[in-house]
């Protein structure tokens, strides 16, 4: 992969959490949508701000919800094929497909692959692990991301993205400081 | 902005809007209706047992709203959180309903030799011979005689309520104090009412499990099963956590409620749902899956009463109604914080409720084991519950009018006015 130069995107820095979520809400109206906001804990109502409940955002619950029932299918079908095909054994008078067993098993499935997916799947989704981020690259937001402060980032590749008019926005949203990010 | 970013504050008025009179009043003609139903049912069919069986199904759906509020009651006192503060006074009002409840009791202890095979019956042998019971029941219920006795029923039955009404009576008490209580810390209170809830909750499902095996578990003498009382445990913690989701969610549409109900709460409240949905499949299915395993004749005729002779579909629709519609809406997050789509989902787990409770209480009679059957005085099923619980909830209109709707005097009241993102 040949390196990225260029500007990652532009990077305002806020002092509370309140004004974080007006600066999303107010880009994303402005209609932003490649963004991202960085706090020291986790605030929901920024990602809600940045359009998270849109349908197409939801990918996590669909990783898992497929995880479940996938983990499910199988488990039963397992225990189906074992007790009918491969390995049928008379158990005090049962039938060959007992179904009541085989829950068990198969809900611990569902449970435990629905719990992977998500784990899992939200480390794909976000890039995770990430050796290198060009955030970093900002003095700023080394400091105060896991401490004190409350960072937008508007990305470059956003369509609606130019380094004039997205910085005169993001100063019209009273953050401490905008700066650009190089990649 | 069309987010506010200002504290909500609380009106000065907290009492139950006057929309709750409205719902008291319909309520009431619900319940006048289905009463004179039951009544012209009766005089045609002449099948008094009828309305006592009915009457046991209203007795313990009643008690589920009852007892289950004060349980979560008790719950939210040992766990905190602030769906608790938002569900506080709807739950006490659910529990001041014990005297109403306890007066529906009354029937059926005075008329247990007309419901329970074992106070019919004086002389098992006798009754035997005479072909009136089996010998597996005249067995039973000789060997279980210093238990299932009509003086115990009564002696139990009333002791149960004054355990229950001891714990509601302070819980209540403590809680209106605390409202104007300007000297006491919120330490002192938070400490009082954990050590009641605490104790409280092991007396709560002791008690309880001696309620289901009097009330309902004894019209099949022959028959237990150590699962039951935790299944009625369960399930009245789900009926309870229903209505009173519902009642807030309806309530959310007038102050005082309107001021201090969040999505965040609203979210919460729908998870907890959910934990419930699964908790009570959870009881249902391991009591079959003993009994299943175990494959003993005297156990699997529970089963077999309740799936055979046309009860199977009931069985499964209860199935689909308990589990499969609330588990696979709540797995939404959309859906729980929505406030119709999550009341319609309470419907249909409180229709579960009515559901189930048929299908535990109607096969124990000779009449409808083994046999689903429409006849005029089945449905009493209907008719008489349904008065019941309408009865029920026009009472609960009233308590809940008693006090203000906000618990005042709570740490988690300034947290809960406001906003959802103000966290700095």
């Amino acid at each position: 992969m040949p390196v990225r130069e260029g500007i990652y995107g532009l990077l305002a820095e806020f002092d509370t959490p309140t004004e974080l979520v007006v600066a999303a809400k107010a880009s994303y109206n402005a209609g932003y949508r490649r963004m991202d906001c960085y706090t020291p804990y986790p605030v929901e109502e920024a990602a809600e701000a940045m359009g998270f409940d849109e349908p197409k955002e939801k990918a996590v619950s669909r990783v898992c919800l497929l995880g479940g029932i996938l983990g499910g299918l199988a488990m039963f079908t397992l225990e189906s094929w074992i007790s009918i095909w491969a390995y049928p054994l008379n158990i005090a008078g049962r039938g060959k497909f007992s179904w009541v067993a085989f829950i068990v098993p198969a809900y611990e499935w569902t449970i435990l692959w629905a719990g992977l997916c998500a784990g899992f799947g939200m480390l794909a989704l976000n890039r995770l692990p990430a050796p290198y981020h060009p955030l970093f690259n900002a003095p700023n937001f080394r400091n105060g991301a896991t401490s004190d402060k409350f960072f937008l980032c508007l990305e470059a590749d956003d369509p609606r993205f130019s380094v004039t008019d997205t910085r005169s926005l993001l100063e019209s949203l009273h953050p401490v400081s905008v700066v650009e990010v190089e990649h | 902005m069309e987010m506010g970013y200002h504290e909500n504050r609380l009106p000065a008025d907290l009492s139950a809007p006057p929309a709750v009179l409205r719902w008291r009043l319909r309520a009431l003609s619900i319940a006048a209706v289905f009463a004179v139903l039951s009544g012209i049912d009766l005089l045609i069919s002449h099948r008094f047992d009828y309305v006592l069986r009915g009457w046991l199904m209203g007795l313990m759906i009643c008690l589920s709203f009852c007892l289950g509020g004060l349980a979560l009651l008790m719950v939210q006192w040992v766990t905190g959180g602030k769906w608790g503060l938002l569900l506080r006074r709807p739950l006490e009002a659910m529990s001041r309903t014990l005297p109403l409840v306890f007066l529906m009791f009354l029937p059926i202890a005075i008329f247990a030799k007309r419901l329970y095979i074992w106070a019919k019956v004086i002389d098992p042998q006798a009754a035997f011979r005479a072909g009136i019971i089996d010998a597996m029941q005249a067995h039973a219920i000789a060997y279980k005689r210093p238990y299932l006795n009509v003086e115990g029923f009564w002696i139990r039955g009333v002791a149960y309520f004054i355990i229950f009404g001891i714990f509601v009576y302070f819980l209540n008490r403590w809680s209106l104090q605390r409202d104007f209580d300007m000297n006491h810390g919120n330490w002192f209170w938070q400490k009082r009412f954990e050590n009641l809830s605490g104790p409280g909750l092991v007396v709560y499902s002791l008690v309880l499990t001696g309620m289901c095996v009097d009330w309902v578990m004894s019209l099949d003498p022959t028959w237990f099963s150590s699962m039951y009382g935790f299944m009625f445990i369960v399930s009245q913690g789900y009926a309870a956590l229903a209505l009173a989701v519902l009642m807030v969610l309806a309530l959310s549409q007038y102050e005082p409620i309107q001021s201090i109900f969040r999505v965040t709460e609203q979210h919460d409240l729908g998870k907890l749902l959910f934990a419930f949905v699964m908790l009570n499949i959870y009881m249902a299915f391991s009591q079959y899956l003993i009994i299943w395993s175990g494959n003993l004749p005297n156990e699997i005729r529970w089963y077999m009463d309740r799936i055979t002779g046309g009860w199977g579909p009931i069985a499964g629709l209860d199935f689909l109604f308990h589990w499969v519609l609330p588990f696979f809406l709540l797995l939404s997050r959309d859906l729980k914080r929505n406030k119709r789509r999550l009341a319609t989902v309470c419907c249909i787990m409180l229709f579960a409720r009515f559901w189930d409770t048929w299908w535990l209480i109607a096969p124990n009679f000779p009449e409808d084991r083994r046999n689903l059957h429409f006849s005029m005085p089945e449905l009493q099923y209907i008719f008489v519950p349904a008065a019941m619980v309408a009865l029920w909830m026009a009472y609960y209109f009233t308590t809940l009018r008693t006090r203000g709707l906000v618990a005042l005097n709570d740490p988690h009241l300034p947290e809960i006015l406001e906003p959802e993102h103000a966290h700095a």
